[in-house]
């Protein structure tokens, strides 16, 4: 066996083949020393079979660790995944003796909540398994492990309650997966972007997600979860626009206040998306739109300014674009400086030179701040690059050109099937009834 | 699914202004306009009942499929024909008065045919998408819209400006005689239940048509409102004076608090999301009416992939719009706007009786279809 694993790998320092012979039986193991961790391969073998208090072979036999290997194709691959390969009496058997290195701190991060779970689920594939089977215990749970990229073949799990899956939605996951072609898949953002195919899709069609609260939750709504190893993040799919403006809390706080916070939310969305493009075409082409006094108002804080208002708002959004991106990379004891400095030159500097007009300046913190309130990440950013699209229509064509912008977007959202199931739709109760639903007669 | 039968009512309910109807009651107001519209009521509330309860019997089924299963080609193909340009021609008087609209209450230094060749790239846009889809943006938009249509009407309906003995007074000419092109419009209110010969392709087979009280009711509502409000801002002879009348009395309406003053731009905001709708809608039921005629068509209802036969049908349709505002005026388009609705109004009850009946003969075969297999269960028994 050592012969031949040599002649397959390349000249290798980590790859270490050992030939052992006790009293009755003789060995040949290998493994790979940088994968696996030295402790659990000695306890596990070289101790049992040094004292021979029992034949080691009856040891390999019964032990439920180690997992007889049938091909010789297999080797390589579960060698590569820090498994210990044995070779004894002309049968191959693997131990798993891997060692990961992964973050230890296990709270969530990126999607925080205030009284929720605060666990997150952390790299290693197992531990996210033992995550959500905690929180899903149902025998009706399925999980179907695969390996993705060619060269990277990172470890997937899909789980998905067998009971309440949409079978068609699954079988189209099945399918895309089974076509990605890709060397190597690192994150959750590649896999989710080779899964959905169309490059240029703006909306997420898919949720990512760190909390296992989140995901058992989705598992019992019938949809369908890919745990990656090595990243910490599920894909939770398919989701509708709504799902992605929802947080957890949302269902953990109370009643009133939640709801009014969601529909706040809905309503900074459009903050966010239209308050650029209407300043430009009110303040350009209907200024009389506003009661009087406010008219005034606005063109008075923008009597020094020297350019038209897109212009303004360019430079602005620019400004503020770029003061969100550089907070984001700095580290954090710089980073406070940055939105000092940058807080200080947007804030009073610019208006006080006359570059930009004082609304101006609390119309770009509104659309910054409104654009935060999204929840999911990726919606943010598909919501944060809206408004450029709506600035050039307001430019040529005003508030017609806003409405007109804002009907496409949500046609263009009503058009987007996550993984066949509708993006933007609207459930009230009736869908639920025993009436049924539409699309029934032409689908079947 | 009622709800999306009911919104594709209400939407064609609400484009009534647009399609100059409440300008050819008012006209008519001193010579049978009121009791034209009180005969529409009736009169409409039985189409819709007539043509909705009979498409049920065809679950799944828009009306080319009806006809060309039981109907030879070259006699249904016309007909075809004949549907989708009257739907086209509809969307095009609204599109071409909108975009004066615009151009005359929003932005009057920008030209009518540039605000067109936008409307007409979204409503390209918009069409081409699946019937699916649009069922989903038009429950959107009728959510999104609904507030404002009620705060207009309740703006107008409670501010004291609006004055009552105008209304009445037209009222009283309700003895006149009906006529018919004043009836033609009114019946226009109710004609929103002609989407379902496309949109009944999405909707479920067990589709039963509940709360059936909403038509006429709704219908009589929205009737009243659009014909008497301008009334009774304008008085009974000033009225006459405008050819954007609801412009003219969203205009007449202010608002004391908030930021906007003038409820007109409210009014414009939602005309104009209602005017897309319609449009997106017309052209959508006038390409699958266009498509059907193919031989090779196989009606899809969500299709992954918009084909290049729907971007080259809307894009002539775009095409054919320019057209028409080129060639025609704003007078002129009012005028056809009243021709297109007395034409509509005949389309509409031909094609209501007809599906009746097809859906009468299905129900007879299959009445005695079970009479038939009772009778062999007797006999066998």
């Amino acid at each position: 066996m050592i012969n031949r694993i040599l002649t397959m790998f390349a000249e290798a320092k980590d790859l270490i083949t050992k030939r052992l012979r006790n009293d009755d039986t003789y060995i040949e193991i290998a493994y790979i020393d940088s994968l696996c961790d030295e402790s659990k391969i000695s306890e596990a073998i070289f101790v049992p079979f040094s004292r021979n208090q029992k034949p080691f072979q009856e040891i390999v036999e019964f032990s439920s660790e180690f997992k007889p290997v049938h091909e010789m194709t297999e080797w390589t691959s579960s060698l590569l995944r820090g498994y210990v390969l044995v070779h004894i009496n002309g049968k191959y058997y693997s131990y798993d003796a891997s060692r990961n290195i992964r973050i230890e701190t296990q709270t969530t991060q990126v999607e925080s909540s205030i009284q929720g779970p605060q666990l997150a689920l952390t790299e290693d594939l197992k531990d996210g398994l033992n995550l959500i089977r905690n929180r899903y215990p149902e025998p009706s749970l399925a999980v179907e492990e695969r390996t993705l990229g060619t060269v990277s073949k990172t470890r997937i799990a899909i789980l998905f309650d067998n009971r309440k899956v949409n079978s068609k939605v699954l079988k189209n996951v099945q399918k895309k997966l089974l076509e990605i072609n890709s060397d190597m898949l690192h994150s959750a953002g590649e896999v989710v972007r080779e899964l959905v195919g169309n490059r240029k899709q703006l909306f997420p069609t898919t949720l990512i997600s760190e909390r296992p609260d989140r995901i058992s939750n989705s598992i019992a709504q019938g949809k369908i979860v890919i745990l990656m190893h090595g990243s910490m993040f599920g894909i939770i799919l398919p989701v509708t626009f709504f799902d992605l403006m929802n947080s957890m809390d949302d269902q953990y706080e109370g009643f009133w206040m939640s709801r009014t916070l969601l529909i706040m939310r809905y309503f900074s969305v459009l903050l966010t998306v239209t308050l650029p493009a209407m300043y430009i075409s009110i303040v350009s082409y209907n200024p009389e739109l506003f009661r009087v006094q406010l008219a005034f108002s606005i063109a008075g804080s923008r009597s020094a300014v020297p350019y038209p208002s897109f212009i303004e708002v360019l430079v602005m959004l620019f400004m503020i674009e770029m003061l969100v991106e550089a907070s984001v990379r700095l580290p954090r004891y710089i980073g406070s400086t940055g939105t000092t400095v940058g807080g200080l030159i947007l804030g009073q500097a610019a208006q006080q030179a006359g570059l930009v007009s004082s609304i101006m300046i609390i119309v770009t913190s509104v659309v910054a701040i409104t654009n935060f309130v999204i929840p999911n990440n990726a919606m943010a950013f598909a919501i944060r690059f809206l408004k450029y699209p709506l600035i050039l229509l307001a430019v040529f064509y005003g508030i017609t050109g806003v409405c007109i912008g804002m009907f496409i977007y949500f046609v263009y959202l009503s058009s987007i099937r996550s993984f066949g199931v509708p993006y933007f739709r609207l459930h009230g109760k009736l869908t639920r009834s025993a009436e049924g639903d539409l699309g029934q007669v032409s689908s079947t | 699914m009622n709800r999306y039968y009911y919104y594709s009512f209400l939407y064609v309910l609400l484009i009534n202004i647009m399609m100059f109807v409440p300008n050819i009651l008012i006209q008519n107001r001193f010579t049978g306009g009121v009791s034209s519209m009180l005969l529409a009521i009736p009169f409409g509330t039985m189409l819709v009942l007539v043509f909705s309860s009979s498409m049920t019997k065809f679950p799944g089924k828009a009306v080319p499929e009806i006809l060309y299963e039981r109907y030879p080609r070259w006699f249904v193909t016309p007909v075809m024909w004949v549907l989708a340009s009257i739907y086209l021609l509809g969307s095009i008087i609204v599109l071409v008065a909108f975009s004066v609209v615009i151009n005359r209450f929003y932005n009057p230094d920008t030209s009518s045919t540039i605000v067109l060749y936008l409307l007409i790239a979204a409503c390209i846009y918009c069409a081409t998408r699946t019937t699916l889809s649009l069922l989903f943006i038009l429950e959107m938009l009728i959510i999104i819209n609904a507030p404002l249509v009620v705060f207009v009407l309740g703006k107008a309906l409670f501010t004291s400006d609006l004055d009552w003995d105008a209304m009445h007074t037209v009222a009283n000419y309700v003895t006149v005689k009906p006529n018919l092109d004043s009836f033609a419009a009114a019946t226009y209110i109710f004609s929103g239940y002609l989407n379902l010969s496309i949109l009944n392709r999405a909707l479920p087979p067990n589709f039963r048509l509940k709360h059936r009280w909403i038509i006429p009711l709704v219908g009589t509502l929205a009737m009243f409102t659009s014909v008497f409000i301008p009334i009774g801002f304008h008085g009974t002879e000033g009225v006459d004076e405008y050819l954007f009348i609801w412009s003219i009395t969203a205009d007449s309406m202010k608002m004391e608090f908030g930021f906007i003053e003038r409820v007109l731009f409210l009014y414009l905001i939602l005309y104009l999301n209602l005017t897309l709708l319609f449009t997106t809608f017309g052209w959508h039921k006038a390409m699958e009416f266009l498509k059907s005629t193919s031989k090779s068509y196989k009606p899809e209802l969500d299709a992954d992939k918009t084909p290049i036969l729907n971007w080259v049908i809307c894009g002539s349709f775009g095409l054919l719009t320019i057209i028409y505002s080129i060639v025609v005026d704003e007078k002129q388009n009012y005028n056809i706007a009243g021709k297109w609705l007395v034409i509509r109004f005949f389309t509409e009850v031909i094609s209501a009786i007809w599906i009746f009946w097809l859906a009468y003969r299905v129900r007879s075969k299959s009445k005695s279809k079970s009479k038939i297999n009772v009778k062999e269960q007797t006999e066998s028994k």
